[in-house]
């Protein structure tokens, strides 16, 4: 059996001097090139589990491991989100002054590539999604699916091994939602990458072919 | 190819992005840098004036007291000077500051008649003092100011002095002075037998040896003949001299204080900064960015702040500098000339000054947890 690519123990998370319990014992494994959708309620603790996956936070007790190496421990969390980590938000979280395209160069600034690789990559991704036509808009001169394409071409930018999505279709209309999934969908099947969906959307979860649902900080059964 | 982001650019969009608050910021660290380039300028432009006066006369050496509020030296000190080798002229003098009239008060020296300080005037017209005699020669600028010229009579603490002579000086610090016999401006001061310094010109360097350390020499040499007296260089003395150091801690004294204001308002536009984009240095974390880059970021703001209100000061203090030396009161002493030197220090202190206000808002900036940083609205 090969071994997984993320692989979460007896992770716990307490906040507030440990009053507030959003984790409590969770253990789980994710293939590489699996796709995943996390539901539940909110508040749930769904989210927080995200966080820990994608090296955002650290657990309170328990571990994170990426390739068997402990996040925060064996491996820098800096280096873990730079190189192989990319988030999409429900909020897009743009940089308001920043154009498209320079909005997807943005994490490549982490990285040492040089100013011309990292806006033919920009342009590349953009293009791939859609938005050739819209690459020197600002975010509030996009439509909300637009700015989410731009979100999802920004987490591609450093060709991540694992793509992580907290709630990428909570701010968008249906139709939107279905074309920001195809989206999705497409690159996780396209490039093998691990795509985890944090979602409330039952449809969205049960187009994973994988989903589990956390209540109260557990993993449901 | 177009748009490509590099990390300068970013930084340049985030300060661009709250103009208004930059250009406050600027012009604040731009007032309080000007008023350093103003301030220190003038006391620059003081000092070569008086450096001037040394060099324009050949004096080598100036022989004072040891300590710095006690400054009248004994004036039969000039004999043992004269009868030391190394010593070829050794002339005694006094300065002052007096109130020559209700509106004008001017450097006032004390020379002897046959001082060698005279070689480097240039007499106008009238003629030289002599000693003894309540006589006085205005430098021309202040013969101007005063509308005095030869043959008239100056009154000074209420002694009736006649204006023999109008001369041109070297320095500015003499064309806007008076000049009068050692013995009266010693009466005038109440230093009956008192001089301020002895000027000591130098025998010529002998051959094989380098003036400087002919120089170090007759230094050792004069100060083992008088040991309560110093020997100093005459640029030193140029720079060092009690008027200058005034005129230096007082424009060091007050740049630093309007510096200081101007670190403290960088420090509160990053710290604003910092405050209002809590999520987005979130999202950069969250992104991939390190904790380094975040206040790479932070702290080239405040740099490019600092630098930007350097380059401002430096345009105001110039412009300051151009109108004292437009103005007649200060016209003969500050130049308009902004050293370049004077110009890196500037730019270094501003781009330091943007560094410092920057490293606290910097350090809290890198030190975000990005979930906080990510749910902060």
């Amino acid at each position: 059996m090969t071994s997984p690519l993320l692989e979460v123990r007896s992770a716990c998370k307490s906040y507030d001097e440990g009053r507030i319990e959003a984790l409590r014992g969770v253990d789980l494994s994710i293939a590489a090139g699996e796709y995943m959708a996390i539901s539940g309620a909110s508040g749930s603790g769904k989210s927080t589990l995200l966080h820990l996956l994608g090296g955002l936070d650290r657990p309170t007790s328990g571990e994170v491991l990426f390739r068997n190496s402990g996040l925060g421990s064996a491996m820098d969390l800096d280096t873990y989100r730079s190189s192989y980590v990319g988030f999409i938000f429900q909020a897009f979280h743009l940089m308001p002054t920043l154009r498209a395209i320079e909005n997807v160069q943005l994490p490549m600034l982490s990285l040492s590539r040089s100013r011309f690789d990292r806006a033919a990559r920009a342009r590349e991704l953009l293009s791939e999604l859609g938005l050739e036509h819209r690459m020197e808009q600002y975010p509030n001169q996009l439509s909300a699916g637009e700015r989410q394409r731009v979100a999802i071409a920004r987490a591609l930018a450093n060709d991540p091994q694992i793509l992580l999505a907290d709630e990428p279709t909570g701010n968008l209309d249906s139709v939107t939602s279905a074309r920001i999934m195809e989206i999705l969908t497409g690159i996780h099947m396209r490039r093998g990458m691990t795509l985890v969906v944090v979602t409330h959307d039952n449809a969205i979860a049960d187009s994973a072919a994988r989903q589990i649902r956390i209540r109260d900080g557990k993993v449901e059964a | 190819m177009a748009y490509q982001l590099s990390f300068s650019g970013f930084v340049w969009r985030n300060l661009w992005r709250r103009r208004l608050r930059t250009l406050l910021t600027l012009c604040g660290i731009g007032v309080a840098i000007g008023a350093f380039v103003g301030l220190v300028g003038f006391s620059s432009a003081f000092e070569q004036a008086w450096l001037r006066i040394y060099t324009s006369s050949g004096t080598d050496i100036a022989v004072i007291q040891r300590t710095f509020l006690n400054t009248s030296v004994d004036e039969s000190v000039g004999a043992k000077l004269r009868a030391l080798p190394v010593v070829a002229q050794a002339t005694p003098m006094i300065y002052n500051v007096m109130d020559l009239t209700p509106d004008v008060n001017a450097l006032a020296y004390g020379w002897k008649a046959d001082s060698y300080e005279f070689e480097s005037l240039h007499i106008l017209s009238g003629r030289r003092f002599s000693d003894g005699k309540p006589e006085v020669m205005l430098g021309d600028l202040l013969a101007e100011d005063l509308k005095k010229k030869p043959g008239d009579t100056l009154e000074i603490q209420d002694s009736p002095f006649k204006v023999v002579g109008v001369y041109h000086g070297g320095s500015a610090l003499e064309a806007d002075a008076v000049i009068m016999p050692l013995d009266q401006l010693q009466q005038l001061s109440s230093l009956q037998g008192k001089v301020s310094t002895f000027h000591v010109r130098l025998r010529p360097t002998p051959p094989g040896e380098s003036p400087e350390q002919y120089l170090k020499y007759a230094q050792a040499q004069i100060e083992a003949s008088l040991p309560t007296l110093r020997a100093v260089p005459a640029a030193e003395r140029a720079s060092n001299n009690e008027f200058v150091r005034l005129a230096h801690a007082s424009a060091w004294g007050t740049s630093s204080i309007a510096l200081l204001i101007g670190i403290l308002g960088i420090a509160n536009t990053m710290a604003m900064s910092v405050f209002e984009r809590t999520r987005e240095l979130g999202i950069l974390r969250a992104l991939g960015w390190k904790r380094w880059q975040v206040l790479m970021l932070i702290q080239m703001e405040a740099a490019v702040l600092g630098l930007g209100g350097g380059l401002l000061g430096i345009a105001l203090g110039w412009c300051a500098l151009h109108v004292l030396a437009a103005l007649p009161q200060t016209a003969s002493i500050v130049s308009a000339h902004v050293a370049l030197p004077l110009l890196a220090e500037t730019l270094g202190i501003a781009l330091l000054a943007g560094l410092i206000a920057g490293a606290v808002p910097a350090w809290r900036g890198a030190q975000l947890s990005p979930v906080e940083a990510l749910r902060c609205d």
